[in-house]
């Protein structure tokens, strides 16, 4: 009887070993040779030319990871702490925008952050830009040589990407935090504060360090695609804000074709995003059971 | 104090929440919106909706997208339910392995997961390639096709690989919390396996195979860069077609269908919350009315008891009715003799793709590349299924150069007469063996006269402080690198290392200044047209375009010149479909078939009939005379080519030089 259903996992494993496995085996072949076949490190020698790109990546997606935390989670919290109804319905708001594709809203963004998108066109109307120039004339020290501002630069900046990562992923960081919140046991928290704890003091001591479980699992589920990611820069950054992503892109279908130089980035940041997690892990007191969704 | 401290939280949450929803709310109000603008509202209007059902593109990728979305997630959930029951039956020595190799997919970025399955079918169908001759070669009942390519089956597997870990992670906790001698117990009961699977197991894991076949289904809706790679081109998902379209305008269309889908998913989320909130209500009621409900269920079910033939019918209806619509929807695609067509965005009259398809039966498989080095990218990576491509002069070279193009049979292409002997044995294909011109035209300056006020002449605006944040750079290193040789005077073929690197500190100093707003290639129309940026270099048939979207445009070829370009449809080697390509070559160089682009695409035709007719052609579609000067940019005269040149195909170290320079710029 246990044979027969553990036979069940056979085809399974042998799927994983084709789909799973032998990828990352290519991948890692491709990172370690030339196109002649040959053996080589120069892949990984070459990435030094890239070294901004890494740090651009890793530092704005660290970025939009904390403005997620710091936004998602008290509005988790809130949200746990409503009624069942209200946070069914929350739940429902929450989830919808994941099924309108997320290339379309970031192309949405596009037409608010333009130079003569609809947030300058708001400003321009409320006599925003008027106000500066007024007031920019007036505290110049020679008038003569300030130039007027008609709109403000958003798109093509860093801070249009980071907001992109922000506004994509927030639902990520949300749903983890809220589910492993909602299912904080009531009674520790009137024990903590039967034996005298404040409500600060309940957060620090209680909440927090039980709900640290989905604050991994959703850092971990912004900052992989966010650090990934090369629709939103390419969309938001205009293409001068190159990420990873977009150098691995650029490497299989853009502009210059060197798989095995997009090998070898791919599999030195699978390395890097594992290394992470690990990391992360170890400091969840071995609670990996992320809980997805 | 407790409710202002609530208002305050919900406060707060209503921000986040309108957060959220702008963006999806300006898409829907878009969708309405009479003109094509995603910022500029021209009225109401229901004519996207319209639209959309005739839009063969975007009606094929939503059916891709479904299709794929609902075969993925019906074999991953029963694989993906059978593997957890295994793995789980498994000792915790060889599970927890099994199950870290698992999670792989999940953890892994997905342009990882999405890089490692390309590269993976690469190797397969090189395997593959060299298997089907050896194996051609010893027998000859069974004709293995020898080229494979990334396509549907690619994207199914893909899909499939990604959605069963999501499964599994469902199901497993399900399984843990079951009882493990209840299937013991059913046995003992004389069950055989089957049965204690189906009347025990599943039952008990039922809501978590539920949940995975949900978080299945909406990973492969919402999966965008896993497609992307391992779709290849002539497959395209609805996200696919919609990141392609990113590039130049997003026809609202687009924002129509995601309105629709968006819509659906709504009602049918609002209709499960209320059928629960009714169930919950069910449970509280007085349990006569339950009772009399049980019965009249028991009834029910006991009258298709008695009529088994019910429930089979049924299904058997609902089966043949899937099967037989893949099956129809499959063979309207695959049946038919078809052309795979590459070329570039907004760069053919959709009409003769029509006109094509009922003169001759012969299916048009029509996709776009952003530029000759990505089209180069995607050949070289096996993604690229096409059949024709329209790559430009210099490309031309290097592809003939690497054995990559067919020899054309110009005696089915006897449009070929028509094209004007100056388009002819150019330098990149002297012996015309491999090639027929397409359209040809220059590149020069665009700028918007009301944000420019100086008179522009030449290149150096591209390179002017006063400028920052307006100047738009062309995304190609070959026209960046080539603009900025000409402006210092220098050939734009140069091979001399020293002007290549002047030409490339130029943009690098412009760059430091922050004069460039962007990179793009055909995002320019959406940033030109809208305003939103002051001065570009593009093409002059792209240019009319634009013009006819916003008249404070202009065009200047400057002084000291500026590259020409020839842009000519080849055949790749070993199409399968030499004889439709041959036919669509020689539909595309007819005197109509021209004089239609020309006026669509605003390109010259290499076609001389078509050179000399379009004045009158234009009188008599519009009742009005061709601007001479819209001509002029069209088609340039002799003494602009004369200032101009043609690219030629450099050699290795330099084209190594440049894409090197090109990435340095770009990091």
């Amino acid at each position: 009887m246990k044979n027969k259903l553990s036979g069940l996992a056979v085809p399974y494993v042998i799927w994983m070993a084709i789909f799973v496995v032998a990828p990352i085996i290519m991948m890692v072949v491709y990172a370690f040779s030339t196109s002649n076949g040959n053996f080589t490190f120069g892949n990984f020698a070459d990435m030094g030319l890239y070294a901004s790109v890494f740090g651009r990546s890793f530092k704005l997606a660290i970025i939009a990871t904390i403005i997620c935390l710091l936004i998602g989670y008290p509005v988790s919290y809130m949200m746990a702490k409503e009624g069942p109804r209200f946070q069914k319905v929350a739940m429902v708001i929450i989830m919808l925008p994941m099924w309108m594709n997320f290339l379309l809203r970031t192309y949405s963004w596009m037409s608010i952050l333009e130079n003569n998108g609809l947030l300058n066109q708001f400003f321009a109307s409320i006599g925003l830009f008027d106000l500066i120039n007024n007031i920019g004339m007036r505290m110049a020290a020679n008038p003569e040589l300030y130039v007027p501002i008609d709109h403000f630069n958003m798109i093509g900046t860093q801070g249009a990407v980071v907001l992109g990562m922000v506004y994509n992923y927030l639902p990520f960081m949300i749903l983890p935090i809220y589910s492993v919140i909602v299912k904080l046991d009531n009674s520790l928290l009137e024990a903590a504060r039967d034996l005298g704890a404040n409500n600060m003091r309940v957060f620090r001591k209680v909440i927090l360090p039980l709900s640290l479980p989905g604050v991994l699992s959703g850092v971990t589920m912004v900052f992989v695609p966010s650090v990934s990611t090369f629709a939103i820069s390419r969309l938001l950054g205009g293409g001068t804000q190159m990420m990873l992503g977009d150098l691995i892109e650029q490497q299989f279908l853009g502009g210059a074709y060197d798989p095995y130089l997009g090998a070898a980035i791919s599999l030195v940041m699978m390395v890097i995003v594992v290394v992470c997690m690990a990391v992360m892990n170890h400091f969840g007191e071995g609670e990996e059971q992320a809980v997805m969704l | 104090m407790k409710k202002t401290n609530r208002t305050g939280s919900r406060l707060i949450m209503a921000l986040v929440f309108i957060f959220l929803y702008a963006p999806i709310f300006l898409l829907i109000i878009f969708s309405f919106n009479a003109g094509d603008s995603s910022a500029v509202w021209k009225g109401f209007s229901l004519s996207w909706y319209g639209s959309l059902f005739k839009n063969r593109i975007i009606m094929e990728s939503v059916y891709t997208t479904l299709l794929v979305s609902i075969l993925a997630t019906i074999i991953a959930t029963v694989a993906g339910t059978f593997a957890a029951i295994g793995l789980y039956s498994l000792s915790r020595r060889w599970r927890d392995p099994l199950l870290t190799v698992n999670n792989i997919p999940m953890m892994n970025a997905d342009i990882v997961t999405g890089v490692g399955l390309c590269l993976f079918f690469a190797a397969f169908f090189r395997f593959w390639g060299s298997f089907a001759v050896w194996f051609n070669s010893i027998q000859e009942v069974i004709t293995l096709p020898t080229r494979l390519h990334l396509g549907f089956t690619t994207l199914l597997l893909a899909h499939i690989a990604f959605n069963i870990p999501y499964v599994i992670l469902n199901v497993a906790p399900k399984l843990r919390q079951m009882d493990k001698n209840l299937v013991d117990a059913a046995k003992d009961l004389g069950c055989t396996w089957f049965m204690a699977f189906r009347k025990v197991i599943l039952p008990e894991i039922k809501p978590g195979i539920v949940s995975g076949a949900l978080i299945a289904f909406t990973m492969s809706i919402d999966d965008f860069v896993i497609s992307y790679f391992t779709a290849g081109s002539s497959t395209s998902t609805l996200a696919m077609t919609i990141y392609g379209m990113t590039k130049k305008r997003i026809t609202p269309e687009i924002n129509a269908i995601s309105t629709l889908l968006f819509v659906v998913v709504l009602v049918l989320l609002v209709i499960v919350n209320v059928k629960e909130a009714q169930q919950e209500k069910k449970a509280k009621r007085p349990v006569a009315v339950i009772a009399a409900e049980e019965v009249r269920k028991a009834d029910r079910a006991e009258f298709f008891k008695a009529r088994p033939w019910i429930k089979r019918t049924v299904t058997a209806v609902i089966v043949c009715a899937i099967g037989l619509s893949i099956i129809s929807l499959s063979r309207a695609t695959y049946g038919q003799p078809v052309v795979n067509v590459c070329s570039w965005g907004e760069y053919i009259d959709p009409e003769l793709i029509t006109m094509f398809e009922e003169q001759t039966g012969i299916r048009v498989n029509y996709q776009t590349a952003e530029s000759n080095e990505a089209l180069y990218s995607l050949l070289k990576s096996g993604g690229g299924d096409y059949d024709v491509i329209v790559p430009s002069d210099y490309m031309v070279a290097r592809l003939i150069e690497e054995d990559m193009l067919e020899e054309l049979d110009y005696s089915n292409i006897p449009n070929f007469e028509l094209i004007d002997r100056r388009f002819r044995n150019l330098s990149y294909d002297p012996e015309n063996k491999y090639t027929v011109p397409y359209a040809w035209g220059t590149v020069g300056i665009i700028y918007n006269t009301s944000l420019v006020e100086d008179e522009v002449h030449d290149f150096s605006v591209l390179y002017d402080e006063k400028y920052a944040g307006d100047v738009l750079l062309i995304n190609n290193s070959r026209d960046a690198i080539g603009i900025a040789l000409k402006h210092l005077g220098y050939s734009m073929n140069t091979t001399n290392e020293d002007e290549i690197r002047e030409a490339y500190q130029l943009l690098v100093d412009a760059t430091e200044k922050g004069v460039y707003q962007g990179k793009v290639m055909d995002e320019i129309y959406q940033k030109m047209e809208g305003g939103n940026a002051a001065i570009s270099t593009y093409y002059a048939g792209d240019y009319l375009t634009m013009l006819e979207n916003n008249e404070d445009l202009a065009f200047v070829v400057p002084e000291r010149g500026s590259n020409w370009f020839v842009d000519s449809m080849c055949i790749l080697k070993d199409s399968p479909h030499k004889a439709e390509a041959e036919a669509w070559i020689n539909f595309i160089a007819s005197t109509e078939a021209s004089l239609m682009n020309m006026d669509y695409i605003w390109y010259a035709s290499p076609n001389s009939e078509a050179l000399e007719q379009y004045p009158e052609y234009y009188y008599e579609l519009y009742e009005e005379e061709l601007d001479p000067e819209i001509y002029n940019i069209m088609v340039a005269p002799a003494e602009t080519l004369e200032r101009c040149e043609l690219y030629v195909n450099l050699p290795a170290d330099i084209l190594a030089l440049y894409k090197e320079l090109w990435i340095q710029l770009g990091i």
